[in-house]
């Protein structure tokens, strides 16, 4: 079965996709690099998210909507990303995937 | 230092960026981006501050930049573009299109992939790529020279603001058949005219009225500057750049000078001088410096480099006398500027009307104005005298349309050739393409992608050659700059009209180049390539062959040129001239002082021990300035006077120039002062063919082109012939030895001007020093101005030597490409008839005869080359050295010679590709059938 191959930060704002849909902001490009920057420590580019988002949105992790328009922002809608279904399910992959590294990992590892 | 505090804080982010983000973002996705930009910046502009804000905020728009971005903006501008085009109705555009359906044509895919292809082939096939780029280069270097040069030479003159509306006034006078155009007019038309006449808006005068020193008076130095006089309005009508004063006032005290930077730096030091004063030679009362000029750009009629207000002259007695009142002298240079909208013609016309309305010329003499563009002053004034200037200053530089002439046949020629011959080269080895093209086209792909491929290598070779030829346009741009005399360059500074040329030219060289065998190449059907059809190409063979035949006879015919141009300068430089032009010093005779005590100042000048041989004369053989001419007539035939050049002369004059008395006596003293020495020429003219103190009559004399009496009383200076000189020549070799009269040096015509000494070939400088001593001696205001004779004669051939170079380099250029394109027909010759030759080899050629066989039939097109030259360039030789008075005659040597040049280069071309055929092993040519 060929699986959606993702990398290191496509997976971290996926990530960070899934846990800003569920709260007030919405899931959107600045939430989701302040949101990376609070986690990691690294400082994200917003373009570089957009990027992100919308190579997720082209295989179908992701998809999004036009919404929210404030003042802050002179007026302009955000696009708003959620999780779809196929997104779920990566992530399930992936957590089984490194869950089940870790178990095969001797203890001796932690020590 | 301390910033001023008014400026307003921009609270927005940086406009730049924001613009960057419009141009860069996909429409789609622009406004979340602004969005979120902006958002991110409100919140940073209360944590951070404004600049830190606006740093923030260039940082992330610069991202924008980055393939993903572009690509899709790229994509989305070309469907566009496309859709205009087709004028469909703008579809909706899908927020994450597929990029693979936005176009059949311009697709990002597969242009990535036309690349990928034309690298290949283009590193592939080295050799060719290398032909091809050569060619190509060379013609857009070729192209690009020739563009800034013209450039240049056609923007003359236009830096002023009014250019388009300023005209010279040109004077066109017809004296009872002697027919002469002068760019002049009166001081009371340049006046009137301006306010008369309801489409002038101003007239400005200017006069060159001849040489005077100009002395700063805290460290004099004397050193003869031209003297330009302007009035208050010419700095109004042009736009001469000032760096210091006030354009309006500048010229409109009296006893003010406007002088430009070099001239400041070279009297004072420095360019701060305004409030200065100059000592003026001629003047009592010193100038003050009222302005600073910027010095001129290259482009430039104008090259004077200081201007005295007119008004400095009106209130003297000689000008209201002479100049104020009057309308029929060509005194001045009149310029006027004319209401946007009116015709030059009309008020031509006008002008005309207005100087006849209060000037009546004699009866017998027409007169009429006409008006001078700006813009062609510089191209366009052959014939035109200036009448505003004294003999003695020199005229304003002209452009030669020739150069045009010839510059634009180099340039469109070779950019033409060199594209035919990239095209040449591609169809030729377009059968090793075939295959490529018909599985191409087996597998699916459409006959305008095709098209696109070949259209995308060809640019993508035009556009690498066009860098290279920017590389060569600046290696050989100090060679062409000496060669035509400017200062050209190419680089950032450049303006940008130059550059977009240059990328029109590549753009519309590499498409049409790619489009014949782009066409051709796409058309055939696949299942045909794919059995491995050749191009039955005899139509397009013919072509080539003619191309070559046509590539030859030019370069023959340049050839024949240059060995006859060689050959005429040569002529020119050896020949003799009747008199010894070596080793004369010629010293200017600047001052009153020097002119009144010049015997004694000769005979210190004889007592040098260096010196052989001292004469004064009014002008000496190789002068750039005037030669006055003189009616002659012999005494009592008043009725047809013949015109001749006068020169004053003293009795040293013949021995000091070694020129040849035939018949007669020389002068001897003071007493000949009415006594005239004619050269043959003249004396034939008088049907003079022994002089015995025959009177001759000379009523009138010219300095520039109007005759005028000699004596004011209107009646002849009466002389005699008393001897008869060798024709010499006293003019360039451009022209027939004229009539002279050698008249003795106190005459009523034209004093003495000039020193000439004949000197020791030893100790040159030292000779030098010792006459700038007696000089000196004699006149300490005098400068010491001197000039080799033999230099000053040299001056005369610079053109032609120029010429020469040109021709050279031009004929150089044309055998390189008509090589390029012969290699190119050898290649696609040898490759069709691999075959024949394997068959041949097998049955016993001989690699000579084969190397011969190929290259007879190239061997051919040269000598049918040199047929049809060889008329060409007898014809047009011959028709060039008719404009040379004394000339060389054709030889056969010369076509000859040119002939054996073009068959030996072609030999050499097609040598390579003849042997490498004849050499292959024929088992590879005839194993795969």
């Amino acid at each position: 079965m060929s699986r959606t191959y993702l990398g290191e930060f496509e997976e971290l704002v996926l990530l960070a996709v899934a846990l800003l849909e569920q709260q007030p902001t919405g899931a959107y490009g600045v939430s989701i690099a302040d949101e990376l920057k609070q986690r990691t420590g690294r400082t994200t580019s917003v373009t570089g998210v957009h990027v992100v988002l919308y190579r997720l949105e082209e295989k179908g992790l992701v998809c999004s909507e036009l919404g929210g328009a404030t003042l802050a922002r002179g007026g302009r809608r955000k696009r708003l990303f959620s999780l779809t279904a196929a997104g779920q399910q990566v992530l399930q992959e992936m957590r089984q995937l490194r869950l089940a590294f870790w178990e095969s990992l001797p203890t001796l590892f932690f020590s | 230092m301390k910033k001023p505090s008014t400026r307003p804080t921009p609270q927005g982010p940086p406009r730049w960026a924001a613009r960057l983000l419009r141009w860069l973002t996909p429409a789609g996705l622009l406004e979340e981006l602004q969005g979120d930009l902006q958002e991110q910046f409100s919140r940073r502009l209360e944590q951070v501050g404004p600049s830190r804000a606006r740093w923030w905020y260039g940082r992330e728009a610069l991202k924008v930049i980055r393939p993903y971005y572009l690509r899709r903006r790229a994509a989305e501008l070309a469907q566009l573009l496309i859709d205009r085009f087709r004028k469909r109705p703008d579809h909706y555009h899908s927020f994450l299109k597929p990029e693979t359906h936005s176009s059949p044509v311009i697709s990002l895919p597969m242009l990535r992939n036309h690349l990928k292809m034309a690298f290949r082939t283009l590193s592939r096939n080295k050799l060719y790529t290398a032909l091809n780029m050569a060619g190509l280069a060379f013609g857009i270097t070729c192209f690009l020279l020739v563009g800034l040069y013209l450039f240049d030479e056609l923007t003359f003159d236009q830096q002023h603001g009014n250019a388009g509306r300023i005209y010279r006034v040109i004077q066109h006078k017809n004296q009872k058949g002697e027919v002469s155009t002068l760019a002049g007019g009166s001081y009371k038309l340049a006046a009137e005219a301006g306010k008369i006449l309801t489409e002038v808006e101003n007239t400005t005068r200017l006069s060159r009225p001849g040489r005077a020193n100009l002395i700063n008076p805290e460290n004099p130095v004397n050193f003869q500057e031209t003297i330009t006089n302007a009035d208050e309005n010419f700095l109004q009508i042009f736009d001469f750049p000032l760096l210091l004063g006030d354009r309006k006032t500048a010229l409109a005290e009296p006893n003010s000078i406007v002088i430009n930077e070099e001239l400041a730096m070279r009297l004072f030091g420095h360019t701060q001088v305004l409030g200065k004063t100059l000592e003026f030679s001629h003047l009592d009362a010193p100038l003050k410096v009222t302005g600073v000029l910027k010095n001129h750009p290259r482009n430039s009629s104008f090259n004077f480099n200081s201007l005295v207000s007119e008004a400095t002259f009106r209130s003297s007695e000689f000008f209201r006398q002479t100049m104020a009142g009057d309308w029929s002298s060509t005194n001045f240079s009149v310029y006027v500027l004319l209401k946007p909208n009116t015709s030059a013609e009309a008020v031509s016309t006008k002008l005309t009307k207005l100087t006849l309305a209060n000037f009546k010329p004699e009866v017998g003499t027409s007169l009429s104005f006409s008006l001078q563009a700006l813009k062609d002053i510089h191209l366009y004034s052959e014939g035109i005298t200036d009448g505003a200037r004294n003999s003695n200053v020199e005229a304003m530089a002209q452009g030669s349309p020739f150069y045009i002439r010839i510059f634009w046949f180099i340039a469109l020629f070779v950019l033409c050739i060199a594209g035919i011959n990239y095209m040449n080269l591609s169809t030729a080895r377009a059968s090793n393409r075939l295959k490529e093209i018909g599985i191409r086209k087996s597998v699916g792909a459409e006959r305008s992608a095709l098209i696109y491929q070949f259209l995308v290598e060809a640019l993508l070779i035009t556009g690498l050659s066009a860098v290279l030829a920017l590389v060569l346009v600046n290696v050989l741009l100090p060679f062409l700059n000496q060669l035509v005399d400017k200062q050209l360059s190419l680089g950032l500074g450049t303006d940008y009209r130059i550059w977009l040329m240059t990328l029109a030219a590549t753009l519309l060289m590499g498409l049409l180049s790619g489009s014949y065998p782009a066409l051709l190449l796409s058309g055939f059907r696949p299942v045909l390539l794919l059995k491995g059809m050749k191009i039955n190409s005899q139509g397009s063979l013919s072509l080539r062959k003619a191309l070559v035949v046509f590539q030859f006879t030019i370069s023959t015919v340049l050839i024949i040129g240059t060995i006859v141009l060689f050959r005429q300068v040569q002529f020119m430089k050896t020949a003799h001239l009747g008199f010894n032009k070596n080793l004369l010093v010629v010293i200017d005779v600047n001052t009153g002082a020097a002119r009144d005590h010049f015997e004694t100042i000769k005979t210190s000048m004889t007592q040098i021990p260096s010196v052989k041989q001292v004469s004064v004369s009014s002008r000496v053989p190789g002068e750039w300035k005037t030669i006055r001419r003189v009616k002659i007539n012999p005494q009592g035939k008043a009725d047809d006077p013949q015109v001749a050049y006068l020169i004053g002369a003293d009795k040293d004059f013949l021995n000091t120039f070694e020129v040849k008395l035939l018949q007669g006596r020389n002068f001897v003293n003071p007493a000949d002062s009415t006594a005239v020495l004619l050269n043959e020429t003249a004396a034939r003219l008088l049907n003079i063919t022994e002089p015995s103190d025959q009177p001759v009559e000379i009523p009138a004399m010219a300095r520039g082109s109007e005759f005028e009496p000699v004596l004011i009383d209107n009646s002849p200076f009466k002389a005699r012939v008393i001897g008869i000189v060798k024709d010499f020549h006293f003019q360039s070799l451009h022209d027939k030895i004229e009539p002279l009269v050698v008249a003795y040096h106190q005459n009523p015509i034209h004093g003495i001007d000039y020193y000439t000494a004949r000197i020791d070939a030893t100790g040159i400088p030292e000779t030098l020093e010792k006459l700038k001593a007696v000089m000196m001696k004699a006149d300490p205001d005098e400068p010491f101005e001197y000039h080799f004779l033999d230099q000053q004669l040299a001056r005369f051939y610079v053109e032609d030597a120029r010429r020469q170079t040109l021709l050279i380099w031009v004929a150089l250029a044309t055998i390189f490409i008509a090589c390029l394109g012969l290699f190119g027909l050898a290649t696609f010759s040898a490759e069709q008839r691999i075959k024949e030759i394997g068959v041949r080899k097998v049955l016993g050629a001989s690699v000579a005869d084969l190397a011969t066989l190929l290259s007879m039939d190239f061997l051919k097109l040269v000598l049918i080359a040199n047929g049809i030259a060889f008329p060409i360039a007898w014809w047009g030789t011959g028709q060039w050295l008719q404009g040379y008075a004394y000339h060389i005659d054709l030889e056969w040597w010369m076509f000859a010679g040119a002939s054996l040049l073009a068959v030996g280069i072609a030999l050499l071309t097609v040598s390579y590709q003849s042997i490498k055929a004849a050499l292959a092993n024929p088992v590879k040519s005839l194993r795969s059938e």
